[in-house]
C-alpha cells in the first residue's frame, strides 16, 4: 500500500476521535467577537485616518497669521481646500475595498483584497508626508528668502538677538523634528507589518511565486 | 439577528462541525489553539452566512471560509510557530532512528506535515478529504496546474521522508 494511501486512511479514521461541540457552545461561540486581522486592520486604519486628518486641524490660528505677512494665507487656505477633497476621495476607496473583503471567495483573491485594503491606508500616509515635507519645503523657502520679516514675525518683542545665529537655529530644529518624526513613522510602520501583515504577505508570496 | 437564521446555521454547523475541527487540526498543535482557532472560524461563518446563497454545497463553502480563516484572518502569537523550509525538515527527520512500522510512519508524516507552510499545508489538508484538482485550484485560487505541480512535490518529498 503506497505511503499516502496509509495517511489517507488514517485520516478518515480520526473522524470518530474528533470532538463534538454542542448545540449551546456553538451559539455561545458565534456570540463572541472576532479578531480577525482584517478587524484590526481596519481598526487601525480608521486611527490613522483620524490622526493625519487631525493633525491639520491642530495647526492654531496664530501661524496663519505669520503666513499672512509673507502673503502666504491665500496659498494655505487653498492647499487646505485641496487637501480635504484628496482625504474624502481616500477614505472612499479605502471604504470601497474594506468592503469588497468576502472571505468566502478563494483564498489568493482574499490575500489580495486585504493587501489593497491596507495599501491604500498606507498611500495616504505617504500622502501626508510628502504633502508635509513639500510643505515645509515651500514655506521655508518663501520665509527664508525675506529674514527682515520672519524676524520679525517670530519676535514680535523686538528682543536684541542674533539675525543669523536666529535662523540657523530655526532650520536645524525644523530639520531635526522632520527626521525624528519621519524616523517615528517608519518604526511604526515596521511594527504594524511585523504584527499584522508578515504572515499574510509571506504566504501570498508564496502564491505569486507559484503563478509565474 | 434572526433567531430563525442563528438556529439553522447552528443545526447545519452542528452537522458539519467535523470540517472546521479537521482543519484546526492541520493548522494547530495544541488543544487551546485548536479551540480558538475553532471559535474564529466559528465566527467568521455565522458573520458570512446571510450571504450565503446556497449556489456551492455547504460544505464546500465551509472549507474555503475555514481555510482562510486559518491561513489569512486568524492572528495568534501562540500558534506562529516558525514555518522551515521543506528540505530542512526533511534533513531532520531523516537524521533521526528511523523505525519502519507504519504508525511511525504516520508520525512521521503527520509532523512534517505540521512543518509545512501555511499554504502547502491547505494542500495536503484538500488532497486527505478526497477534493479534486478542479475544486483545489477554486479555493485556493490558483491554477489546476500549478495545483497539480505544487501538490506533486509535497507528496513526492512525503514519500522521500519515509524511503531515504
Amino acid at each position: 500500500m503506497d505511503e499516502l494511501d496509509i495517511l489517507k486512511r488514517d485520516w478518515k479514521k480520526q473522524e470518530a476521535t474528533l470532538p463534538k461541540i454542542s448545540y449551546d457552545d456553538i451559539y455561545k461561540m458565534i456570540h463572541k467577537k472576532s479578531s480577525s486581522i482584517v478587524k484590526w486592520i481596519l481598526i487601525i486604519s480608521i486611527a490613522e485616518l483620524l490622526f493625519w486628518t487631525g493633525l491639520n486641524l491642530l495647526i492654531p490660528d496664530s501661524y496663519l497669521e505669520i503666513y499672512e505677512k509673507f502673503n502666504l494665507k491665500t496659498f494655505l487656505l487653498a492647499t487646505q481646500f485641496i487637501h480635504y477633497i484628496i482625504v474624502i476621495v481616500f477614505i472612499y476607496f479605502f471604504y470601497k475595498n474594506y468592503k469588497a473583503i468576502c472571505v468566502s471567495e478563494n483564498t489568493n483573491l482574499l490575500m489580495k483584497k486585504i493587501i489593497k485594503t491596507r495599501k491604500t491606508v498606507n498611500y495616504y500616509v505617504y500622502y501626508n508626508i510628502i504633502v508635509y515635507v513639500l510643505l515645509s519645503i515651500i514655506l521655508n523657502i518663501v520665509m527664508f528668502s525675506n529674514p527682515e520679516t520672519l524676524i520679525e514675525a517670530l519676535n514680535p518683542g523686538n528682543l536684541n538677538i542674533d539675525g543669523d545665529k536666529f535662523l540657523n537655529i530655526m532650520l536645524i530644529v525644523q530639520v531635526v523634528t522632520l527626521i525624528v518624526m519621519l524616523g517615528l513613522l517608519c518604526l511604526y510602520y515596521r511594527i504594524i507589518y511585523g504584527i499584522f501583515l508578515r504572515r499574510l504577505s509571506k504566504n501570498y508570496k508564496e502564491l505569486a511565486s507559484l503563478e509565474h | 439577528m434572526n433567531k430563525e437564521l442563528e438556529h439553522k446555521f447552528i443545526s447545519e454547523f452542528q452537522e458539519n462541525q467535523n470540517i472546521v475541527h479537521k482543519v484546526c487540526r492541520i493548522y494547530t498543535s495544541d488543544q487551546e489553539s485548536h479551540n480558538d482557532l475553532f471559535q474564529e472560524i466559528t465566527i467568521q461563518l455565522w458573520n458570512a452566512y446571510p450571504k450565503f446563497r446556497g449556489d456551492s454545497k455547504l460544505s464546500t463553502w465551509m472549507y474555503r471560509i475555514g481555510l482562510n480563516t486559518a491561513i489569512t484572518l486568524y492572528r495568534k502569537s501562540k500558534r506562529s510557530v516558525p514555518t522551515q523550509d521543506f528540505d530542512t525538515v526533511l534533513h531532520k527527520i531523516e537524521a533521526t532512528d528511523y523505525d519502519n512500522t507504519e504508525d511511525e510512519q504516520l508520525k512521521l508524516m503527520y509532523k512534517a506535515i505540521h512543518q509545512l507552510s501555511d499554504i502547502d499545508k491547505a494542500l495536503i489538508f484538500l488532497y486527505l478529504e478526497d477534493k479534486n484538482y478542479s475544486e483545489i485550484s477554486e479555493t485556493i485560487g490558483i491554477s489546476e496546474v500549478n495545483a497539480r505541480v505544487k501538490m506533486n512535490r509535497i507528496k513526492t518529498r512525503l514519500k522521500t521522508i519515509l524511503n531515504p
